[in-house]
């Protein structure tokens, strides 16, 4: 079932429908999130409030636009008001919670550096910048669809891409310098 | 002038799964369960408070409708009185020895209009 008959069938109350939206697009508006937000709880609940406001908006989701970036744009709004929030609040790393994958304790502890670093260098990005380039490298949206999410025009996006790719490459490149 | 790459108009997959795995997070499943549950929850919270609300709602309403009326009819009142001032008024004036004062007169041609 596509997206838009879920979310038609969401908007007349079918709250299974919505589930399954949830289902579908859950994990990418959970890394959009921490993104924007890298507090893991702050990031939770944001997508769990961007969802809740979606559910509440169904209604006025129209079928015929695609539904990701509709959804994604709520998301994306819910996270950049907790992060107003919580401005003053120091985020913490989110390396202290990641998924082990029974690696042992070298693998792990270059994982988790390796994590870190890269937590660290979208930080450095601008807020934008960081959330097209998650979008677009890490969920496979095309530009068009993250214009859309994020309301910029699409030559934005691909300069936002664009731009967040050669400051994550280099930051990276120098991460791996520093492992050699 | 930007330089842009054939390279920038496709997703870069070693950049992808390394954002992937640095921001995906522990317990997906369970994350989405939380979420479900969280949506689901909250909205029947709202629906039973829209519904316990509606009632009581009207039942205010009424009850303002009510209070206001009556605080109408309270301010109404001294007007009601003032009536009755001036009516014993002009009898009083009929029934005096001293001549009535312009006011007096007044109000009584403005009651017989």
């Amino acid at each position: 079932m596509e997206d838009a008959d879920l979310a038609r069938a969401a908007a007349r109350g079918d709250a299974h429908a919505f589930g399954r939206l949830v289902d579908r697009h859950g994990i990418a508006a959970r890394r959009a999130a921490r993104a924007i937000l890298r507090d893991d709880d702050d990031a939770d609940d944001a997508v769990q409030e961007g969802m809740l406001a979606a559910w509440r908006a169904i209604d006025r989701y129209d079928p015929a636009r695609p539904f990701r970036p509709w959804l994604m744009r709520i998301v994306v709004n819910a996270a950049l008001d907790a992060r107003r929030r919580h401005q003053v609040r120091r985020a913490e790393p989110i390396g202290e919670t990641l998924e082990t994958g029974g690696l042992g304790p070298d693998r792990l502890a270059e994982a988790a550096l390796l994590r870190e670093r890269i937590v660290a260098s979208l930080a450095t990005l601008p807020e934008r910048q960081r959330i097209a380039l998650v979008l677009f490298d890490a969920e496979g949206w095309g530009h068009a669809e993250i214009a859309a999410a994020l309301g910029v025009p699409e030559g934005t996006v691909r300069s936002y891409v664009f731009h967040a790719r050669r400051a994550m490459r280099r930051e990276l490149a120098s991460l791996a310098e520093g492992m050699r | 002038m930007m330089e842009h790459t054939p390279f920038d108009h496709a997703p870069d997959p070693e950049l992808g799964a390394l954002l992937r795995e640095a921001l995906t997070g522990p317990e997906p499943e369970a994350f989405l369960h939380r979420v479900r549950a969280a949506v689901t929850t909250r909205d029947d919270q709202w629906d039973v408070l829209e519904r316990w609300a509606r009632p009581r709602v009207l039942a205010a309403a009424v009850a303002a409708g009510l209070v206001l009326w009556l605080g109408v009819r309270q301010l109404a009142q001294p007007e009601l009185d003032a009536g009755v001032m001036v009516a014993s008024n002009r009898a009083s004036t009929v029934l005096s020895s001293q001549p009535p004062s312009p006011d007096e007169i007044l109000a009584s041609l403005w009651e017989s209009r």
